[in-house]
C-alpha cells in the first residue's frame, strides 16, 4: 500500500487529565511557600541555609541513588526537592549543617529509596529523618536553647516545651491569634499557623492532598484535646492552643497526607486521620516528648494498610445470580 | 481532551457531546476505489481458502474464508478481490483483511429479499447482523440467553459520538418502525429506550419505558445502566446478557427497519470524525471505506506518530494503518496529533487514591495495580476485584502516575482467560 505513515499505537484511554507527579509535587511546593517565606523572613539567613541546604541534599542523595540502583533518573519529579524542603521546615533555623545532611540522607535513602522508591515507602520519609534525628540528637530539636540568641518580640519560648516543663499555666503566655500569626519560638516551616492553614485549603481545593486525612486529623486533636482538657483543665491544655503550636497544623497539612503511606478509601482516611490527631495529643499529655506529631504520624503509617481493607464493595461481588 | 479542573477537589465532569439543537444531514463520502473488509477469522496457510485473490464478488454478497467457516462479512461493493492477508487486532487476535477493487456495477445479491416478509428471528440474524449499527441479533436468536429486556440506546457509549442520538432524533419514524419489527421479531415483552437528558423525542410506543440518562461518563455504559435504571447489578465475569438484558443502538434498529422496508440491506454507516482541531462532523460512508478516504474529505493530514483512535477516548482502540477500514459498530473515529498525545509512564503507583475515588465500580484500584503489575492475575481476581472492573477507563484518564491501568486490567482479564482455559484443558485431559 502506498503512503504507509507510521502512526502512535497505544491503548484506550486516549485521553489524560493532565496531571501529572512533578505537577502535583510543584503544587505542594507552593502550597508549603508562605510558611517557607514566613520562617526565613523571621529567623534570617541561617533558615534560608538550612531550607536550601535540606532541599539540594535531599535531591543529590536521590540521584546518587539512582544511580547505584540503575533507575531511571528521578529527581524530575520534584518528590526528592519536597521531602527535602518539609524536612527542612521542620528544624530549627540554627540545625548545624551536618545535621541536616545526616538526616536527609537518612529521609532519602532510608526512609524513601531502599523501598524501591516513589510511592513504595511504607513511612514518611521525611518523618523517618526527623525521628532519627529527635532520637540521636535530641538537644537540637530543643528549640529554646537552639534560638537562644535570637531577640523576638514576642515571649520567646516553645509553646509546647513550656508547657511540658512549667504546666498549663505557660499556656497564657500565648494567645491564639498569637500562635496563628507566627509569635512563637519553633521550627522554620512550622510557626505561622495562618500560613500553613492558606496553604492547606490551596492543597485541599486542588486535590493534592486527601482532605478527608487533615480533616479528621484536626478533628483528632481538638476532641482529644478538648476531652483532656475538660477532665482537668488544671493539667492538660485547651484544644485551640494544642491545634496552633508546634508541628501540628504541619502535620495534619503536610505529613499524614503522605501518599504513599497513608490510606485511600474514604472510611479508613478518617480513622487514620483521627488516630494520628488523638496519637499526638496522648503524646503531648502523657508521654515525654513535647510534641507527639512526629511519632505519632509515625505509629499511623503503620496501621495504614490494615486500615484500608475496610473498603466498599466493588460492583457485583457477591451478589447472587439473579 | 478535557482537562483536570483547577478546582480538583471536586471530580472532573466528563460530559457526552449532545447532539445539536438542528442536525444537519451527514456529508457523504464517496465510495473508494478500494474497499477493504475485516473478516473475523485467521488465515490457515495449510488450508485452501474459499475466497482469493481475482474472484468476482457481488454487492451483498457473503464471504467466507473457509468452507466450514461460521464467520463472514458481506461486501459492500461488486469487484474483485485484490488481496487476502492477515490483520493484526488486539492482543495478538488475527484477523484477515480482503481487500475489493470496486467496479461500480450494479450486480447485487440480495439473499435476504425472500425472508423479509417473514419476520423470523433465525433469518434476521443469519442476514442481518452486520447491518450498520451491528444488530446483537445472534443473541437475540440464541435460546440459551433467555432475553426479557431489550434495551434500544439512544445515548452513545462513548464521548465524542452523536451517531445514536442523530438516530435517535433524526430518524425517529423509522426507529419506532424497528422497535415494533423487533418486538414482533424476539417477542420480547419488555422494551426500553434509553435517552439522553436534555434531548426530547416523540417516540411513544405502548408498553415502552423511557430511561433518561445523564450526560455524565460513564453512565450510559451498559453495566451502568444497568445498576441506575435497571436496579439489575451484574455479577462479576457476567456480562448484561447473561443477566437477561440486551443492548442494541438505535442506528441498528434503524437498520433493521430500512432493511424489512426495502426488502434489501444497506451499508450506510454514520461516523462521528473528530479531527486534530476538536472539530467534530458525521460522515456517511459505506462499510468497509478506508479512514483515509474519510480523512481526506474532511482535509486531515496524518503524519508520523499522529494516533488515528477507532471508537471513543475512553473505549477506542488506535489503529497502526490509516487503511482501516469503517466497521458495522464503528461510531467514532478521532485523529489526534503526535504532539497532543498524552504520554503513558512506568513509575510506580504513587497512591495518590483519585482512582479511587472515580472507580464506578468501587474496585481497590491502587492494589489492583500492583498485583497487574506484577503477573499475579489470579489474585487480582479474587482478592481485588479484577472482574469486577466495567471497563470505562476512568482510572487511567485520573492517574497522576501515569499508569496505563486500564490497559493492565484489559491484560490482566485476557490473561485470566487464558488461564482458565488452561486449566480446562489440563482438567479435560485428566
Amino acid at each position: 500500500m502506498p503512503n504507509r505513515v507510521k502512526l502512535t499505537v497505544s491503548h484506550a484511554p486516549f485521553w489524560h487529565d493532565g496531571d501529572s507527579v512533578c505537577k502535583m509535587n510543584l503544587t505542594i511546593i507552593l502550597a508549603a511557600m508562605p510558611a517557607v517565606i514566613f520562617g526565613i523572613v523571621q529567623f534570617g539567613i541561617p533558615a534560608l541555609g538550612v531550607i536550601l541546604l535540606a532541599v539540594s541534599c535531599s535531591m543529590f542523595f536521590e540521584l546518587m541513588m539512582n544511580f547505584a540502583t540503575k533507575r531511571s533518573l528521578s529527581i524530575g519529579d520534584f518528590d526528592a526537592a519536597l521531602i527535602g524542603l518539609l524536612f527542612g521546615m521542620m528544624l530549627p533555623a540554627t540545625t548545624p549543617w551536618w545535621v541536616v545532611v545526616t538526616g536527609v540522607f537518612v529521609a532519602i535513602v532510608i526512609g524513601k529509596q531502599i523501598y524501591g522508591g516513589l510511592g513504595a515507602n511504607p513511612f514518611n520519609p521525611v518523618l523517618i529523618g526527623v525521628a532519627i534525628l529527635m532520637v540521636s540528637w535530641p538537644g537540637y530539636f530543643d528549640f529554646d536553647g537552639a534560638l537562644l540568641n535570637y531577640e523576638f518580640s514576642h515571649e520567646a519560648l516553645a509553646p509546647l516545651a513550656a508547657l511540658k516543663h512549667q504546666g498549663v499555666a505557660a499556656v497564657d503566655f500565648f494567645s491564639t491569634t498569637q500562635l496563628l500569626m507566627g509569635q512563637q519560638t519553633g521550627a522554620i516551616g512550622s510557626t505561622f499557623g495562618l500560613g500553613l492553614i492558606i496553604g492547606g485549603i490551596f492543597l485541599i481545593l486542588r486535590g493534592c492532598i486527601k482532605w478527608e486525612i487533615t480533616i479528621a486529623y484536626i478533628a483528632g486533636i481538638i476532641i482529644t484535646a478538648l476531652i483532656f482538657n475538660l477532665s482537668d483543665s488544671g493539667t492538660y491544655a485547651g484544644p485551640m492552643f494544642h491545634l496552633f503550636a508546634g508541628y501540628t497544623l504541619f502535620g495534619a497539612i503536610f505529613l499524614a497526607t503522605e501518599n504513599s503511606s497513608s490510606p485511600v478509601n474514604t472510611i479508613p482516611m478518617l480513622i487514620y486521620g483521627f488516630l494520628g490527631g488523638l496519637m499526638v495529643i496522648l503524646i503531648r499529655n502523657l508521654g515525654v516528648y513535647p510534641d507527639g506529631t512526629v511519632f505519632a504520624i509515625l505509629i499511623i503509617n503503620l496501621i495504614n494498610p490494615l486500615i484500608d481493607y475496610i473498603r466498599p464493595k466493588a460492583l457485583g461481588r457477591g451478589v447472587n445470580n439473579a | 481532551m478535557i482537562k483536570r479542573p483547577f478546582i480538583g477537589l471536586f471530580q472532573p465532569k466528563l460530559k457526552y457531546d449532545l447532539l445539536e439543537a438542528d442536525p444537519k444531514e451527514p456529508e457523504v463520502v464517496p465510495v473508494p476505489s478500494n474497499i477493504l473488509l475485516l473478516l473475523n477469522d485467521s488465515l490457515d496457510s495449510s488450508k485452501i481458502t474459499f475466497i482469493k485473490k481475482g474472484d468476482q464478488v457481488k454487492k451483498g454478497e457473503k464471504l467466507f474464508l473457509y468452507k466450514e467457516s461460521t464467520e463472514h462479512v458481506i461486501s459492500s461493493v461488486s469487484g474483485v478481490i485484490k488481496r487476502v492477508e492477515s490483520y493484526a487486532g488486539e492482543f495478538g487476535n488475527i484477523k484477515t483483511s480482503i481487500v475489493i477493487g470496486n467496479e461500480n456495477n450494479d450486480d447485487f445479491v440480495n439473499d435476504f429479499k425472500e425472508h423479509a416478509d417473514k419476520f423470523e428471528l433465525d433469518a434476521a440474524a443469519k442476514f442481518l447482523k452486520l447491518l450498520p449499527g451491528a444488530p446483537p441479533l445472534e443473541i437475540l436468536a440464541d435460546p440459551a440467553h433467555k432475553i426479557h429486556t431489550l434495551v434500544i440506546s439512544g445515548v452513545d457509549e462513548d464521548i465524542s459520538s452523536t451517531v445514536r442520538q442523530y438516530f435517535l432524533t433524526t430518524e425517529s419514524a423509522d426507529l419506532k418502525e424497528g422497535i415494533q419489527i423487533l418486538k414482533k421479531l424476539t417477542q420480547i415483552p419488555k422494551i426500553i429506550l434509553t435517552v439522553p437528558e436534555g434531548i426530547s423525542v416523540d417516540t411513544e410506543i405502548s408498553g415502552m419505558q423511557v430511561f433518561n440518562i445523564s450526560p455524565v461518563y460513564p453512565d450510559a455504559l451498559p453495566k451502568m445502566i444497568m445498576k441506575n435504571q435497571l436496579s439489575t447489578i451484574v455479577p462479576q465475569g457476567k456480562t448484561c446478557e447473561d443477566m437477561g438484558v440486551c443492548f442494541i443502538s438505535s442506528e441498528a434498529v434503524v437498520s433493521i427497519a430500512k432493511a424489512y422496508r426495502d426488502k434489501s440491506i444497506h451499508f450506510e454507516k454514520i461516523v462521528c470524525v473528530t479531527g486534530k482541531d476538536g472539530v467534530r462532523k458525521r460522515m456517511k460512508v459505506l462499510i468497509g471505506t478506508p479512514v483515509i478516504s474519510i480523512l481526506k474529505q474532511l482535509n486531515i493530514h496524518t503524519n508520523e506518530n499522529d494516533r488515528i483512535v477507532i471508537g471513543g477516548p475512553f473505549n477506542g482502540f488506535s489503529t497502526f494503518t490509516v487503511y482501516h477500514p469503517v466497521g458495522p459498530c464503528m461510531d467514532s473515529i478521532i485523529v489526534q496529533d503526535s504532539g497532543s498525545i498524552p504520554y503513558v509512564s512506568d513509575s510506580a503507583c504513587i497512591n495518590c487514591g483519585k482512582c479511587i475515588k472515580i472507580c464506578p465500580a468501587n474496585i481497590p484500584v491502587n492494589l489492583l495495580v500492583r498485583q497487574l503489575a506484577a503477573n499475579l492475575f489470579e489474585d487480582a481476581e479474587e482478592k481485588f476485584d479484577l472482574e469486577a472492573c466495567i471497563e470505562c477507563g476512568l482510572c487511567s484518564y485520573v492517574c497522576t502516575a501515569k499508569i496505563p491501568i486500564f490497559q493492565y486490567i484489559r491484560l490482566g482479564k485476557h490473561e485470566l482467560l487464558k488461564i482458565k482455559a488452561e486449566v480446562e484443558t489440563e482438567g479435560a485431559n485428566a
